[in-house]
């Protein structure tokens, strides 16, 4: 339970931090998505109950939804899907190492904006979207996943640092995180 | 397959959080632009948090601002200083250059005003004494143009006599070595005599203590020796030192800066004599130097 709440915790001082960064340096795409790197850690971690996880997704989208100004709901579905996808995946596969790391984070932010994407074309005209602005978004969606690629190995690290000083895994370091050695 | 109890439970739980957010999805679609009360009580929450990250990242964007402004002020000063060492550089050359043709155009205005027949020559060395005084210059006529003898002028006044005339250069002596003899006239006086060489910088002539000689009256030729022209500028009295007898011996510094003299004017034939009755051709002067000098 205080894993799930610390994963919330850093996810929304992650989200309020790219806030804060892409108004400084006025970045408008290339914005790494901090919430689906966490999500992919809770999965692949494999440490909490999937309601518990998934209770994070979603809180962690509801987050986003507020602060992107997007319909509430929708980053709430979508990160509640990816997280659920990623958690079955995270049965059949093993994330070791910078590279994995980054490739998980690749692959994460472009499945949660397709989840994304799929849920307002679906729900464009109710949610008073035009189809058209959707269809111009995924021009810009690989800059989005490679800002992603480039934060997931380095958030993932000081994910599993910080629990391991939180004593929030009971793994030793060398298990726990990747040294380099 | 039997599923157990914590299955079933999970999968309600995931059931029931997967329709948190459709149940939003609804509501949103119903009115997109509405905030609920829990949608503000979280933002409330959080705006603290956002608003200390956005100014953290703020100041730490100006710090790199600054420190990015700083470098750039930095190429930009090491450039403007780059430019500048090359524009004092130009200064000095354009002043140098304008020094120069301050010189040439005094030159040529002498030459204008000057009637005897001359020809330009350009410093080439100095002699110098061990206490920097220049005791000798050497110009660029050899002996094609130029003999012993020959009166040397500078814009300032008068400079020396062409001392020996080489193949491709003359050396001049000055009018203060002590070898140097030139016919004089005081500018007010008209007092006459003969300037001699004294010293490194100075010269001293001989008059009658009946002319009333002031200190800084000015010292011309005469052209009684008809080597030099007649009116040109030699120096100025000093001092002025009464010799037993009738005469008194005058100190004169010369007019001309031997130091600072770039391009003098060599005297190849005095003017001729003017015409009284303005009918005959004058006397031809034999030019002393334009033809090739014959041992």
């Amino acid at each position: 339970m205080l894993r799930a709440f610390v994963y919330l915790m850093v996810g929304w001082i992650l989200i309020a931090v790219v806030g804060g960064m892409a108004d400084v340096l006025s970045l408008t795409i290339m914005l790494p998505a901090t919430s689906v790197v966490i999500l992919t850690h809770a999965a692949f971690s494999q440490s909490t109950t999937v309601p518990l996880g998934l209770f994070v997704a979603i809180a962690l989208g509801y987050l986003e939804d507020l602060h992107q100004g997007a319909p509430i709901g929708t980053l709430s579905l979508a990160h509640g899907l990816c997280y659920l996808v990623l958690r079955w995946a995270s049965g059949r596969l093993a994330i070791t190492g910078f590279v994995l790391r980054a490739a998980a984070g690749l692959v994460s932010a472009l499945l949660l904006d397709g989840l994304t994407l799929a849920i307002l074309f679906v729900l464009a005209d109710p949610l008073g979207v035009p189809r058209e602005a959707l269809l111009g978004a995924t021009g810009v969606l690989h800059w989005h996943a490679l800002a992603t690629l480039l934060v997931a190995p380095p958030l993932w690290s000081g994910l599993d640092r910080l629990l391991v000083a939180l004593k929030l895994d009971d793994r030793p370091p060398q298990q726990a995180y990747w040294t380099g050695k | 397959m039997a599923l157990s109890l914590r299955s079933i439970r999970n999968s309600a739980l995931i059931v029931v959080l997967l329709g948190i957010p459709v149940l939003l999805l609804r509501s949103s679609a119903q009115d997109p632009h509405r905030m609920s009360a829990f949608d503000r009580a979280v933002r409330r929450i959080g705006a603290p948090l956002e608003a200390a990250v956005s100014y953290s990242a703020g100041m730490l964007g100006a710090f790199f601002e600054r420190w990015v402004l700083q470098a750039r002020l930095q190429d930009t000063n090491e450039r403007l200083a780059g430019e500048n060492r090359e524009l004092r550089q130009r200064l000095r050359e354009l002043v140098h250059l304008q020094e120069e043709n301050q010189q040439l155009r005094r030159a040529l205005q002498m030459r204008e005003k000057v009637p005897e027949d001359m020809i330009p020559a350009e410093r080439v060395g100095v002699d110098q004494s061990p206490f920097f005084r220049v005791v000798n210059i050497r110009i660029d006529r050899g002996r094609e143009y130029a003999r012993p003898g020959m009166a040397v002028l500078s814009p300032d006044g008068v400079v020396g006599r062409i001392d020996k005339a080489l193949d491709d250069y003359s050396d001049v002596m000055l009018i203060t070595d002590p070898r140097s003899k030139i016919a004089v006239e005081l500018s007010r006086t008209k007092a006459q005599g003969i300037l001699e060489g004294r010293t490194e910088d100075s010269c001293t002539l001989e008059v009658s203590k009946d002319y009333d000689v002031e200190l800084g009256e000015l010292v011309l030729t005469s052209g009684v020796d008809e080597l030099f022209p007649k009116g040109h500028p030699v120096g100025q009295i000093i001092e002025i030192e009464p010799l037993v007898g009738d005469q008194q011996r005058l100190h004169v510094v010369p007019s001309v800066r031997f130091d600072r003299i770039d391009v003098v004017w060599v005297v190849l034939a005095n003017a001729p004599h003017a015409d009284p009755r303005g009918e005959r051709e004058g006397p031809a002067v034999q030019a002393r130097g334009l033809q090739p000098v014959t041992p």
